[in-house]
């Protein structure tokens, strides 16, 4: 159970985050939505520690991951995977490279800096691949592929990380609605078939109210929604997004998920 | 799909047998590469030690050296430039040499432009006046500043002036080679979106390729400032004009608290040039 208790992130004067509290129980796919510079990303940020918090206070399970430090800091990081909207893959190593990045945690420092991985290590990366569909890419360099496909090896990255929570940062908003759909279901794949708690910044509604149990709303760094997708009325969307809400409310090109998964939720 | 969560390490590690029949390649080191890196790095080694060998390099003669060069740190403090009419003279020669890197950096940035722009692919797609130009370049860059120095000076006779066209020769080759090689990784969308627009090639180059390569440049030559202040002491020392002169004179009638002194003007004067250069060119590239 990931509990955040008045979690504010303070950039000089303005405030990012400002009291957020929330609990998310394990195994729940949940969306964080609102307008761009609402907090979202620095609220994930701070869940992996790659920002601290200002203020507050964030726990696993019970114990304190805000002031972790060293081994400890990295061990927790191996437990919360991220994924980034710009997919953060190291572009000059192959795609299985870049998987066993996630063993990195696992491996032991001086074979994994001579990239001497052990045989499971390589055996899970791939299977991880398959999973996705794409191993036949793990010896092509990352940057030859198409941004649906990094995503794809990314979130093998945070797999074999054998992570208990997933991070997405915007993981859909640099894809076509395609690549969008298929990075989606893979997700959504992972939360039911190994139990992993997702927590997804979204910025399109649609996919939001496809894909997710429960919805977070933000505004102005403050939490302003919690509850599930069928409340979120168009009248409170509004109130969400302002200006922008016509253009999250459009509906034509949302991408449909995955035949016979959207109901299991 | 199963409803209870699977153990991620066990339904991977499940799969292990079945990838590595399928993909075999993945599961071993790459030996041949790695045979290639070892080996690579151990040649190295041996050219470097078998290079020692034949300089008759030996530790003690470093050792006995090092005893040397302590006396001598000893008897350069501390700095002092002996009278004050001294240094009235040394601040006068100091201004000399950085007039020379300032001019020579000029010129040479200047003249550079019309020749990157030549001997960039994308801009001049003749292969042989492309190769020509290049090769040209090559040869001129390929001479240091410090033999352009005394060809110069015995075409201009001894000076500041023949020390701004040495470091002016050596450098425009440099950073026309720079500039064109910024102008062939430069975006081609932006070209083509002024082209498309009904620009000639002579506008596209100017709205599309100029903003993109002119912070590069403009970086490049305030680096190269900063570093000809110091080629313009070294070329002092061949006649060239400026501190240079004093500096080896110095050395030569062993006057080392003038040294030391000589050796601060000129370190003082880098700092200001580099903190100067660090703020002018946040300016020009702008902050992001």
């Amino acid at each position: 159970m990931l509990v955040l208790d008045g979690v504010t992130k303070q950039f000089g004067r303005a405030r990012a985050v400002d009291t957020v509290s929330l609990t998310i129980p394990r195994g729940q796919f949940v969306g964080v939505i609102g307008r761009s510079g609402a907090g979202k990303s620095t609220l994930l940020r701070m869940i992996n520690r790659l920002g601290d918090p200002s203020a507050g206070r964030i726990s696993w399970d019970g114990s304190d991951v805000t002031a972790l430090k060293g081994r400890a800091l990295r061990d927790w990081r191996r437990r919360c995977a991220m994924i980034f909207q710009q997919f953060n893959l190291v572009g000059r190593l192959d795609v299985l490279d870049n998987v066993l990045m996630g063993r990195l945690a696992h491996a032991d420092g001086w074979r994994a800096m001579a990239k001497l991985w052990s045989r499971d290590d390589r055996a899970i990366a791939m299977a991880a691949l398959a999973q996705m569909d794409i191993a036949p890419l793990a010896p092509q360099r990352a940057e030859t592929l198409s941004g649906g496909q990094q995503q794809r090896v990314a979130i093998c990255r945070a797999l074999v990380q054998e992570p208990e929570i997933v991070l997405a940062d915007e993981p859909v908003a640099s894809l076509d609605p395609r690549s969008s759909r298929i990075v989606m279901d893979a997700l959504s794949r992972i939360n039911r078939h190994f139990g992993l708690t997702v927590l997804v910044n979204l910025h399109s509604l649609d996919i939001a109210r496809t894909y997710c149990d429960r919805l977070v709303g933000m505004a102005a760094g403050k939490l302003v929604f919690d509850d599930v997708p069928a409340a979120l009325t168009d009248g409170v969307a509004r109130d969400l997004y302002g200006l922008e809400a016509n253009e999250v409310l459009e509906r034509d090109d949302a991408p449909a998920p995955e035949s016979g998964l959207a109901v299991t939720a | 799909m199963s409803d209870a969560p699977a153990d991620l390490r066990a339904a991977f590690l499940a799969r292990g047998a079945e990838m590595e029949a399928a993909y075999p390649q993945m599961f071993r080191a790459d030996w041949r590469t790695r045979a290639g890196t070892i080996g690579l790095i151990g040649g190295a080694l041996l050219v470097y030690v078998l290079g020692l060998y034949d300089l008759e390099f030996s530790p003690s003669v470093i050792f006995h050296g090092m005893w040397r060069l302590a006396d001598i740190v000893g008897l350069m403090l501390p700095p002092s430039p002996g009278t004050w009419d001294r240094f009235l003279l040394y601040l006068d020669a100091l201004g000399q040499t950085l007039s020379i890197a300032l001019l020579g950096t000029l010129a040479a940035a200047l003249l550079s432009v019309p020749f990157g722009f030549l001997a960039a692919r994308n801009v001049v797609a003749n292969g042989i006046l492309h190769v020509l130009i290049r090769r040209s370049l090559d040869t001129i860059r390929s001479i240091d500043t410090l033999i352009w120095a005394l060809i110069w000076i015995n075409v201009v006779g001894l000076g500041p002036f023949a020390g701004a066209l040495a470091i002016a020769s050596s450098d425009f080759a440099a950073y026309a080679k720079l500039m064109s090689e910024a102008i062939e990784a430069a975006d081609r969308r932006p070209v083509e979106g002024v082209a498309a627009s009904g620009g000639g090639r002579l506008t596209a180059i100017r709205f599309g390729i100029v903003p993109q390569v002119l912070p590069i440049l403009a970086s490049q030559v305030l680096y190269y400032f900063e570093s000809n202040t110091r080629s313009a002491t070294i070329i002092g020392v061949v006649g060239a004009g400026g501190i240079g002169l004093h500096l080896s004179e110095a050395i030569r009638v062993l006057e080392w608290q003038e040294t030391s002194f000589l050796i601060l003007m000129v370190l003082v004067t880098v700092a200001i040039i580099d903190a100067l250069s660090g703020r002018l060119r946040g300016a020009i590239i702008g902050r992001r």
